[in-house]
């Protein structure tokens, strides 16, 4: 019987190639060259956001008639003028003019008005994580490639930034608690199994963290991380899950590093989502990870759903025929050798590849 | 497309969110018939961006089945069918996949023509991310900024009648053209123009060279006129090439079905338009598409068809959307089991991160399902705005008789039992008078909206043919009263010998009489005074036949509009009776 399910992907490698494309919401102007090597804190690009735009009304500034705007403007469609530059004018004997309010661009022309859009704010796109230019578009687009550990996770608050891991607490999932944010953690990124309370994400600000990762968050709490300015990320999902043991394992091995956050949440018909990259050297080519992975027996699987939700384990074999679970429900299933549980038999449609 | 075809076997292939479907039709004894159907991941999403593996899943799970060939050594369908019976004559199609267009409605007049484009826009797969209108007090330049900022792939511009007003729709047009123009030029928008047709051409003209315009007809004709359907297919058409343009494998599908790619929902909206016009004419036919990402009510009262799809209410990724619509409590309300607010609340952004995946635990069915009654009621009391006033609507905040019910989607085709999903219906959509509630397991729905065109026979043989799960005849009965007071006398006579059965049915009662699918009966209804069932007003009593189902004939005494106890332990309590009752109980 064919299998006509593919199983979502999340990778959690200790060593490959990472590759990310690193975008600006307008295009702007790319500040690297391919080839060159970058740090996480490096601007790659640059852009204006948020212009705002202004109407000026030209015959009525001019107190001329519509038809004869054309023949006083002093400046085109696409000009630069500074603030105060005379757009229009003068027209008679007091010499009316019409000025720039601020500094900006004629964006259009039409019936008498001059539309100025007027410039906004700096955006400056960081690297996110040290390593090599491998592609850029000139104006939006830039390909950054380094080598490292990948852990993927499923939720995020959007933020990014980076650097050194630090674990809280002994085990994959103990609590995040005020009493265990001390001064040593001043400026690193802090390692927990789980968070239901608001007062340590709070208190975490007062240290300057440059940001958290969770196996968990109770999801009264996501309005409450979403307002952070630090980012947030969520391995496991939504309740009191524990941190996978690959990824922990990963993590406790690598602690004292470096790490780089993207927070950016999941959308759908988009590849991104949120994940931590910890940059280590690698001696030979590595392969990037592949996406598609059919269920099979012997794939490392994580479960979605209760019972033993986010425990990992191995396929041992694809059942043929379809059986009925406790909720009444039936579906295609898997069994699994669950890590310290034994063998449970799991719906195919909840379960994920881990890798 | 309506040319009438001929074939002795048809595909129809739906891509959804997160399952594609297939079936398989042939001509068996002279009639159409559904032969085997198939399910597979969709895979427009991550990694692949690509519906095409998803749909060669399903086709190749079909041919284990049946045994058929239906591709060739290259994957590309084989048609028409060849003597050795490989291959297929015709494939339709139907999706509701794909990113959601963000769009900015454009509408004159608030309350006519912007209520006229907001309406399309929920019968079509949009995210409506601003509104602009005339009487819009932000001044034109943060109306601008307001379109720039939205990011929109689509502005759909709408205002005057045909004839009516000029310079004030040009007016908006000009701005939207002026926001436009300002964007990217890998960034713009789509335009699509629905107003005031004589000034079709100023409007080309305004957005010129750089940023086509696709001109539908009017959405209001006249002032009391409102056309929605031809626009709606304009719109179908540039959703449609914006899809193809982010995820492969449209493009394919569309030439496979020879034209016959349709959104899902408007397919749907076919068969309940039809099925309004074929059952009884004083009352509508209704549908509910229950999915992942959307949530689709079709209404239709003798053949005038209200279609509304909410893309912010659905059981999988729209699910946090719900929440913008009701506050937890009203989730909660439908469990027969004592849950923490915390736990639904963690369940419904699990579900949301993974929408996917099962309910294997009783306790979490539960959730799935009242969060499943609530997401329906949630887009129904949305979609009951568009609807027409109609005959023998006893007050406005219950539902018109409607006839039959058809309800579709995966959390309800794969309801554990028959028992279950009806309870889940009567609670969301909370019928009143005589209704029969029909289960679509399979997704057909949409496939025969789509055949429609094509092979009308094949649509209207293969409702008939028993491929839908009727759950069996609903007696909703409306008026108040106190718990256990007598509220009908019932006497039901089955045909075929098969025994009479009568009894007095109370207040706050969930009844089901015996009542196979296949078997009929003879119903007599008395209600007492101050009940109605729908035989002309309270107290009036009368007969009818009625068929049975995988439930039976049920009748729901618990009163409309439905009030549960607000103590929580008595509620739950009600709850489960009434599960039980119904025969739903895992």
């Amino acid at each position: 019987m064919s299998i006509n399910y593919l199983p979502p992907v999340t990778h959690v490698i200790p060593l490959t190639t990472i590759r990310r494309e690193r975008r600006l919401p307008v295009p702007g102007t790319v500040t690297v060259r391919v080839g060159q090597k970058v740090q996480a804190a490096d601007a790659v690009a640059e852009a204006e956001i948020g212009r705002r735009h202004f109407f000026l009304d030209i015959a009525r500034g001019l107190g001329i008639p519509e038809r004869q705007v054309a023949q006083y403007l002093a400046h085109a469609r696409g000009d630069r003028v500074d603030a105060g530059e005379v757009i229009a004018g003068p027209v008679g004997f007091s010499r009316r003019t019409v000025r720039a309010p601020a500094d900006g661009r004629i964006a259009a022309i039409s019936g008498g008005r001059v539309l100025l859009e007027v410039h906004g704010e700096a955006f400056g796109l960081r690297a996110g994580f040290p390593g090599t230019v491998t592609a850029t578009d000139g104006t939006t687009v830039v390909t950054i490639e380094t080598t490292g550990a990948l852990i993927q996770a499923v939720w995020g608050n959007g933020r990014q930034d980076y650097g050194m891991m630090r674990l809280v607490g002994e085990n994959s999932g103990d609590r995040l608690q005020t009493d265990q944010l001390d001064s040593d953690l001043r400026g690193a990124v802090l390692v927990a199994g789980t968070c239901d309370h608001p007062a340590p994400l709070h208190q975490a600000i007062e240290l300057s963290v440059r940001g958290v990762i969770l196996g968990s968050l109770t999801s009264d709490l996501i309005p409450v991380a979403q307002r952070l300015p630090y980012p947030v990320i969520v391995t496991e999902g939504f309740g009191h899950l524990p941190i996978n043991p690959m990824a922990y394992g990963l993590m406790r091995s690598n602690a004292g590093r470096e790490v780089a956050l993207d927070a950016r949440p999941a959308v759908a018909y988009d590849s991104q989502r949120p994940e931590v990259i910890i940059p280590l050297p690698a001696t030979r080519e590595m392969n990037l990870p592949g996406d598609v992975v059919p269920i099979a027996r012997g794939l490392r699987v994580r479960l979605l759903r209760a019972p033993h939700q986010g425990a990992v384990g191995v396929v041992r074999e694809v059942v043929e025929e379809a059986v009925v679970f406790p909720s009444g429900i039936l579906a295609r299933c898997a069994a699994v050798d669950l890590e310290g549980i034994g063998t449970e038999t799991v719906p195919l449609a909840n379960l994920e590849v881990l890798q | 497309m309506s040319t009438i075809l001929d074939a002795e076997t048809f595909l129809a292939i739906d891509v959804g969110s997160v399952n594609t479907r297939a079936g398989l039709f042939d001509v068996v004894d002279g009639r159409y018939r559904l032969v085997a159907t198939s399910r597979a991941s969709s895979t427009g999403g991550a990694p692949l961006f690509d519906i095409s593996e998803g749909v060669r899943m399903a086709l190749d799970q079909l041919r284990a089945i049946t045994g058929r060939r239906l591709v060739d050594e290259s994957e590309v369908l084989v048609m028409p069918s060849t003597r050795d019976g490989a291959g297929i004559d015709l494939l339709v199609a139907t999706t509701s996949a794909g990113p959601k267009m963000r769009t900015v409605l454009v509408g004159l007049m608030p309350g006519i023509s912007g209520e006229s484009a907001r309406r399309l826009a929920v019968s079509a797969y949009l995210k409506v991310v601003a509104e602009i209108g005339l009487m819009d007090r932000r001044r034109e330049e943060e109306q601008i900024d307001l379109i720039l900022a939205s990011r929109p792939d689509l502005i759909l511009v709408a205002g005057g009648t045909d004839g009516g007003a000029s310079a004030s729709v040009l007016s908006m047009v000009e701005l939207a053209s002026l926001a436009a123009g300002l964007m990217p030029e890998g960034q713009r928008p789509r335009i699509v123009y629905a107003g005031n047709r004589q000034l079709a051409a100023s409007v080309v003209e305004r957005f010129g060279d750089r940023i086509p315009v696709t001109l539908a007809p009017n959405l209001r004709p006249g002032l009391e006129e409102e056309d929605l359907g031809p626009a709606r297919r304009h719109l179908a058409e540039v959703i449609a090439q914006t899809r193809a343009a982010r995820v492969a494998g449209f493009d394919e599908l569309a030439r496979w079905s020879g034209g016959y790619l349709l959104p899902t929902a408007d397919a749907f909206g076919r068969v309940v338009r039809y099925l309004s016009r074929v059952y009884d004419r004083t009352k509508g036919a209704f549908g509910v598409d229950l999915g992942a990402s959307q949530t689709t009510i079709a209404a239709a009262f003798d053949g005038d068809l209200c279609l509304s799809v909410r893309t912010d209410l659905g059981l999988g990724s729209a699910l946090p959307g719900l929440l913008k619509h009701c506050t937890l409590s009203k989730v909660t309300r439908w469990l027969p089991v004592d849950l923490e607010e915390d736990q639904v609340r963690d369940y419904l952004y699990n579900k949301w991160l993974n929408p996917g995946t099962l309910p294997t635990e009783p306790d979490d069915l539960h959730i799935e399902y009242a969060l499943a009654r609530q997401v329906i009621r949630s887009a129904l009391f949305l979609a009951r705005a568009g609807w027409p006033a109609v005959r023998g609507q006893h007050a406005s905040a219950q539902m018109p008789p409607l006839e039959p019910i058809i309800a579709s989607g995966g959390a309800l085709s794969r309801a554990p039992r028959p028992g279950y999903a009806a309870l889940v219906l009567l609670d969301a959509l909370q019928p009143v008078g005589i209704s029969t509630l029909v289960l679509d397991p399979y997704g057909l729905t949409p496939a025969l909206g789509a055949a429609a065109g094509p092979l009308p026979m094949a649509t209207v043989q293969v409702l008939e043919s028993g491929s839908f799960v009727s759950l069996g005849t609903a007696v909703s009965v409306v008026g108040k009263g106190r718990l256990g007071r007598p509220v009908l006398r019932l006497r039901l006579d089955r045909e075929d010998g098969g025994g009479s059965v009568e009894g007095v049915v109370r207040f706050g009662q969930l009844v089901v009489l015996p009542l196979s699918q296949g078997q009929h009966g003879r119903l007599t209804l008395r209600p007492e005074r101050g009940f109605d069932v729908g035989f002309g007003g309270p107290g009036k009593a009368g007969a009818l036949r009625v068929a049975g189902g995988a439930v039976g004939l049920i009748i729901d005494a618990r009163g409309r509009p439905l009030q549960l106890s607000t103590d929580p332990v008595r509620r739950r309590e009600s709850n489960q009776k009434w599960m039980w009752d119904i025969g739903g109980q895992t």
